[in-house]
């Protein structure tokens, strides 16, 4: 049994964009296969997984404790991508083709962020990246080891239908509206009536709007589609620092997918069956995809399936 | 390799391998599906195009009710449905201006802004989608994108039932139910009785709200609604003021009604893992 890797020895290796040695000696006996392969596959992802010419290798993860310095909202983008440039490397030392599996999760400190007041001081977050590297039969090496965040099922399920799914893409941004003294005057703020805020509403759609495409712009150096799992948003009121001055508001999108790569029109080989199960319980049939990640716990993100 | 090669194709091994494609003409799609939402939209000969989503800000206007009357709370009822209309139809903006010939997943959402109790966010988000061999024949209402709130699966499921989706149908109504008086209430003291202005005021508010859809799909010209669901809210109101929500996908055959007995009947199974 080899000690574990001094401490100081990860922040060298962070400087340098590598591993530390007994890391990366690990990764690579599990690599050659001298090392039992570890996996999150259950038995029926094995199977599928053998099947198909696909075998575990190790888990590797990859994790950036981040301290938002400047932008809450935009630290969440580059959290997550440097913690997963960390977990390629480790995939890449391994000779995997491909991570799949992978979960998003974090840690939020001792108070987890509510209201401007905590937003606005220097919080910090941890973003954590887990998945199983894999290789698959008859392949090469590959420099690029693409990123899955769904299970070997649906993983083998996808490639059979021509769509790789082959990594994630972040969107966020966030702007400060201060309303126009026109808007005020004519009631959009503060009104007994029935009223539409449009310039509040205007201003919540502008900032989704740049979240998209901000997520459409990642997505974009590494396929043609997002499966988006995750939306997160929030808008916050500040209240004024005297009488005169009016409420200033924050708003904020945080949009997490999946990036897939697929030919247009793509066919699906298999032929789809309907059927209705005979069970009186829960039935096996009606789960569909599980919530996987945990990184946006609070009751604003609205979750999707992958 | 043999067994990769049979079952995955070329384009996918060589992703795998690390090669890129060269580029999509047809630009970036996003879509909030699962996996098999995403095989099945595809399967029915879908593609998706972008994630539509609307929303309206909105400040429910006041309106005091009537203590001891069963009375419709017609400001609310309006600030509900007008929120969630615009929400939509700016959803069905973005839709239009995609290409996509609907939306399907269509999900609404209301949500309390924290600093006004009076003041909503609704949303409406869904997966904009479009025929991928360009039949112009499953548009909704006027040519405009059709909204259904019906699943992927659920949308190969109707479309293999012979039907297709042409709007998200809807009806709200904000009811204020009576309270009693005290001279009733001591009439009933120990006696186990029916509270009749209770039942009738619940009754009252979900008929005026199943109407109001029901009349949306006339409007739309639908032959029936499905996945119909009631809800019922307090929206954190005072006590005695309830939302009956109305709310389903209004379907129309796909061109003329399907003989029943072309349709594949169901496969019965009896699965056995757990």
């Amino acid at each position: 049994m080899a000690d574990g890797p001094d401490p100081a020895s990860w922040t060298r290796a962070f400087a340098a964009n590598t591993l530390p040695a007994p890391v990366l000696s690990r990764l690579r006996q599990a690599g050659e296969g001298r090392l039992p392969w570890t996996s999150t596959m259950m038995p029926a992802e094995l199977l599928a997984a053998r099947t198909h010419g696909i075998t575990p290798i190790a888990t590797v993860s990859g994790t950036c404790w981040y301290m938002f310095g400047r932008s809450w909202t935009e630290g969440h983008a580059e959290g997550w991508r440097v913690a997963i440039g960390r977990m390629v490397l480790e995939a890449r030392s391994a000779g995997a083709n491909a991570i799949v599996d992978v979960k998003l999760r974090t840690v939020y400190p001792s108070q987890p962020r509510s209201g401007l007041a905590a937003s606005g001081m220097a919080a910090s977050m941890d973003f954590t990246v887990v998945g199983t590297a894999v290789r698959v039969e008859g392949l090469s090496l590959s420099p690029d080891p693409i990123v899955a965040t769904v299970s070997t099922l649906e993983f083998v399920r996808l490639l059979e239908a021509g769509i790789v799914p082959v990594g994630v893409a972040t969107g966020a941004k966030y702007e400060w509206l201060t309303p126009s003294r026109m808007a005020i005057l004519t009631g959009n703020y503060g009104t007994t009536m029935n009223t539409a805020y449009t310039e509040l509403g205007a201003f919540w759609e502008n900032i989704r709007t740049n979240a998209i495409a901000a997520l459409r712009a990642e997505a974009s150096t590494m396929g043609n589609g997002v499966l988006a799992h995750t939306h997160f948003g929030e808008i916050l009121k500040q209240e004024p620092a005297n009488d005169r001055s009016p409420p200033m508001y924050l708003g904020r999108w945080i949009i997490v997918g999946t990036v897939v790569d697929t030919p247009r029109n793509a066919k699906i080989p298999h032929d789809i069956v309907a059927v209705v199960d005979m069970r009186d319980d829960a039935s096996p049939l009606r789960r569909s995809g599980d919530r996987r990640h945990t990184a946006y716990t609070l009751e604003t993100e609205q979750d999707g399936a992958i | 390799m043999g067994e990769t090669e049979k079952s995955i194709p070329q384009h996918a091994i060589d992703r795998l391998k690390g090669l890129r494609g060269q580029g999509h003409p047809g630009g970036i799609f996003t879509s909030d599906f699962s996996v098999n939402e995403f095989l099945l939209v595809r399967k029915a000969g879908f593609e998706p195009v972008g994630l539509c989503v609307g929303s309206c800000i909105y400040h429910l206007g006041i309106q005091y009710a009537n203590w001891s009357a069963n009375q419709e709370m017609t400001t609310l009822s309006g600030a509900m449905y007008e929120a969630r209309e615009r929400a939509m139809a700016r959803m069905k903006e973005e839709a239009r201006d995609m290409g996509a010939d609907g939306i399907v997943g269509v999900r609404l959402t209301v949500k309390r802004l924290e600093w006004d109790e009076n003041i909503m966010e609704f949303m409406a988000i869904g997966t904009g989608i479009v025929h991928a061999g360009g039949h112009q024949g499953f548009k909704g209402v006027d040519g405009a994108p059709f909204t259904s709130d019906l699943s992927g699966q659920d949308f190969w499921t109707l479309l293999q039932a012979g039907y297709r989706p042409l709007e998200l149908v809807m009806g709200s109504c904000v009811y204020h139910v009576a309270h009693q008086g005290f001279f009733q209430s001591l009439g009933q003291i120990g006696r186990n009785v029916e509270m009749t202005n209770f039942s009738q005021a619940l009754y009252d508010a979900r008929e005026i709200a199943m109407e109001r859809m029901q009349n949306e799909a006339m409007t739309a010209g639908a032959e029936g609604v499905v996945g119909m669901e009631l809800h019922e809210g307090s929206h954190n109101w005072k006590p005695h003021i309830i939302e009956f929500f109305a709310v389903g996908t209004a379907v129309k055959p796909i061109t003329e009604e399907r003989d029943a007995s072309a349709i594949p009947d169901p496969t019965l199974v009896l699965s056995v893992n757990t």
